[in-house]
């Protein structure tokens, strides 16, 4: 019965110069995209800790979407340059762990890409619909 | 009070019976380290390899998490929702003479100015079933400390392994209780009891370290400023908490509350005057150097609880010689002064 | 190896080129050594090098903040650079003794072979390729090999790369990395969901001693974020949910500067494997950026660092 009213509850870190703008402009243009996404906004995908994707996963979320500029756009220069080889890593050690990687989703968008950011929430949304509620956490099995 | 004795493969039928009323706790490999552990139904040889537990037997009466109450905001306050220990009986099987009396030591501590009833009801509703020993590791030094690894008046009924048997002799009425339920008893003769004598006399010569605790409470209270000292030996030490959480009478606790808007609950968890931020204050952290760290637990172990409690809290278990990373020796600290 | 190593460290401290000599020392147990951390000369005498030297002493220069000479096998001295890679040691404060070493051995691995408890072993003597091991009485012979850490296997740098004197010839690495990856591999084995189980049953164990934490040289945050309660992160208290995030992001934050001493599964009372995290941390960042700590004591960490060519076939 749970199971048919499920509707994922996905976070997402969206850094300030261009995802955030992306997804901004999405609305401005009208384009819809599942309300099942919590924006947060951070200055820079270079922000990310990994302990941001595990608390909020440990919190009962049931997905992680962290979204940056476009390599050589970052308005600090380098900070997505850095969130690149961190993401790299750790996206490895979820997996590794046990952690569905459908749950965790890593993007370039830009302030321009309205329809891009749609498409990626979108996408990310129904890719957690598939894997189900995160139970992970969770103290009975 | 007569001795009687059990074969040891008689234990396995008697874990069952006994599984039956109360919660048997006893010591198992099964986790990647000696542990007590709920009886799994089926091993009963621990006697055969077991020595003592990396955790110490507080942990059943103080564990290292306990949730002590909950709250939620109603219409008209909060509503609090305490969460004692339950009532059933906890028979512990296997526990060592320094481990008994290091229950006995904390017990003064836990029932002093305030009687914490978490850790008292657990301990009234507990059966303590001590196992000598018949060989001492080499961390070992119980016997500087007053405690003889063949016997003790710590626990409620008191068992030597004399080869196929186990001897058992009741200390306390709880004790009596149960082996008047105990089925596959019968008598000991003199001469097992007698053989069980020996043994406990002979583990008693095998311990050769020991501490030196003449003339200590004088010798902790000249050598407390000595500065040098106490750098000296808090060199190596890393600052975690491994000592403090595997001894027997280490019994330091936080408390914290953990709320969203609605609800939350009242946690007590293990902590440790080792670590750099216990003594954290708004204003200062007067521990904040290692040294003076290392120094407040030495002196809190062998002259501050000596002069409030009349003993001194270590049962020379020796855990935290065997466990510490950097094997800082309690021996070696307290000789030094 | 012992002689030169106490000639050489009384020579350091005479001389006054170095405040403090960290070396091994005789331990108070058994078959361990404890670390040996002086100012004083005649102590100098208790320095060993046996085959029990399983500490990573680069964990203390930091702490003493003065011109420190150093004892550090294969392992430990990749650690040692990679806090000089970071700036949290200055290379001119270090007089490094380099030891070669062909392995430590596992007190654990010992037991099991002899089938017998720990306590029961007296002696334990190297010949050769050989250990000699007395227990209850009788003699055993083992191949030295086959008691030395999992770490040891595979060991690509058992003789420090970067020393200011080294205190024996050096040892050739060592080819049977497949053994010092067993732990892993038998998890890579299990799907995603055993996975979870396996360390949601192994970090129920956990009594948050922070053994593994402060025994590890990359570990040196002044204030770990465990310790942050402003916002508080992970809770204080042992819950398997909240060990298991300790754990993680301090695997995370370690990688790219772990080295695969080995330390903190070692100190670990409770028997968490937890070098299958951080080994397996190793292994991804030779993978992804072809990095491996403390070879070169001038490239710049491998976080702190970034190419354009860096792989995002994860990004979308």
């Amino acid at each position: 019965m749970e199971e048919s009213t499920w509707e994922p509850k996905v976070v997402g870190f969206l850094c300030h110069w261009c995802s955030y703008a992306g997804a901004d402009l999405t609305g401005s243009a009208r384009l819809e995209y599942p309300h099942n996404i919590r924006i947060i906004r951070i200055p820079c995908s270079g922000r990310v800790d990994p302990l941001f994707i595990l608390r909020a996963l440990q919190n009962g979320v049931d997905g992680v979407l962290v979204s940056g500029c476009h390599p050589g756009d970052c308005h600090y220069q380098s900070g997505n340059f850095h969130a690149r080889r961190k993401f790299g890593v750790t996206r490895k050690l979820l997996e590794y762990v046990g952690i569905e990687p459908e749950r965790v989703q890593f993007s370039w968008v830009a302030a321009s890409e309205g329809p891009k950011m749609a498409q990626v929430i979108n996408e990310f949304v129904e890719g957690v619909r598939k894997v189900g509620p995160n139970r992970l956490f969770k103290d009975e099995q | 009070m007569g001795y009687k004795k059990i074969k040891k493969d008689q234990l396995k039928a008697l874990f069952g019976e006994f599984s039956k009323d109360y919660s048997l706790l006893v010591p198992s490999r099964s986790k990647g380290h000696v542990s007590f552990n709920p009886w799994d139904g089926d091993s009963a040889d621990f006697a055969e390899w077991y020595r003592n537990t990396t955790i110490p037997p507080k942990a059943m009466f103080f564990p290292p998490v306990e949730e002590m109450l909950r709250f939620k905001k109603g219409e008209e306050g909060y509503e609090i929702e305490e969460l004692l220990p339950g009532e059933g009986t906890q028979v512990i099987f296997g526990i060592r003479p320094c481990d008994a009396r290091a229950l006995k030591i904390i017990d003064i501590l836990f029932s002093d100015t305030y009687k914490d009833p978490y850790y008292l009801t657990r301990r009234e509703n507990a059966i303590l079933v001590g196992l000598g020993c018949n060989e001492p590791c080499e961390t070992c030094f119980c016997t500087s400390l007053d405690i003889s690894p063949g016997e003790s008046g710590d626990v409620d009924l008191f068992c030597t392994d004399i080869g196929d048997e186990l001897l058992m002799e009741t200390v306390s009425d709880k004790g009596e209780d149960l082996l008047s339920k105990m089925s596959g008893v019968s008598d000991a003769s003199g001469e097992e009891e007698s053989k069980a004598k020996e043994l406990g006399e002979s583990v008693k010569e095998k311990i050769t370290r020991e501490i030196n605790t003449s003339g200590l409470l004088e010798r902790m209270r000249s050598n407390f400023e000595n500065r040098e000292y106490w750098e000296g030996v808090s060199r190596k030490c890393m600052s975690c908490g491994i000592c403090t959480y595997v001894c027997p009478t280490c019994h330091c606790f936080d408390i914290c509350d953990e709320n969203n808007k609605k609800d939350g609950k009242r946690v007590r968890n293990w902590d440790s005057c080792k670590l750099p931020l216990f003594t954290r204050m708004p204003m200062e952290n007067p521990r904040h150097e290692k040294w003076r760290r290392i120094r407040q637990r030495y002196h809190h172990k062998f002259e501050y609880y000596p002069m409030n409690f009349d003993t001194i809290a270590c049962t020379g278990c020796g855990r935290c010689i065997r466990e510490c990373p950097v094997n800082v020796d309690v021996r070696e600290v307290i000789g030094g002064i | 190896m012992e002689n030169k190593l106490k000639e050489e460290a009384g020579k350091l401290l005479k001389e006054g080129k170095v405040d403090y000599i960290i070396g091994f020392g005789k331990g108070t147990v058994k078959f361990r050594t404890s670390p040996l951390i002086t100012n004083k000369e005649e102590d100098l005498d208790n320095l060993v090098i046996n085959p029990f030297i399983a500490n990573n002493l680069s964990r203390y220069p930091i702490e003493l903040k003065s011109r420190v000479g150093i004892v550090v096998k294969g392992c430990d001295s990749r650690s040692l650079t990679s806090l000089i890679q970071d700036n949290k040691l200055n290379r001119e404060d270090l007089v490094i003794l380099g030891v070669p070493c062909e392995g430590v051995v596992d007190i654990k691995k010992v037991a099991d072979q002899s089938k017998a408890e720990i306590d029961q072993i007296t002696d334990i003597n190297r010949e050769g390729d050989s250990l000699a091991v007395q227990v209850n009485g009788s003699s055993k012979t083992i191949p030295f090999r086959d008691v030395v850490f999992d770490k040891c296997y595979g060991c690509a740098h058992p003789t420090p790369l970067e020393y200011d004197i080294l205190l024996g010839s050096e040892v050739p690495p060592s080819l049977e990395t497949e053994k010092s990856l067993k732990g892993i591999k038998e998890l890579e084995e299990m799907d995603a969901s055993d996975r979870w189980k396996f360390w949601k049953e192994q970090f129920s164990k956990c009594i948050r001693c922070y053994g593994c934490r402060n025994v590890c040289p990359a570990c040196f945050c002044e204030r770990c974020f465990v310790d942050v309660n402003m916002p508080q992160w992970v809770s204080t208290y042992a819950t398997w949910q909240d060990n298991l995030v300790f754990q993680l992001i301090r695997t995370l934050h370690v990688t790219g500067r772990c080295s695969d001493c080995g330390e903190c599964e070692r100190a670990c009372p409770v028997g968490i494997p937890l070098r299958s995290l951080q080994r397996k941390m190793v292994e991804e960042i030779k993978d992804l950026f072809g990095y491996e700590v403390g070879i070169d004591k001038d490239s710049p960490p491998v976080f702190t660092h970034y190419e354009a060519t860096d792989p995002e076939d994860f990004i979308k």
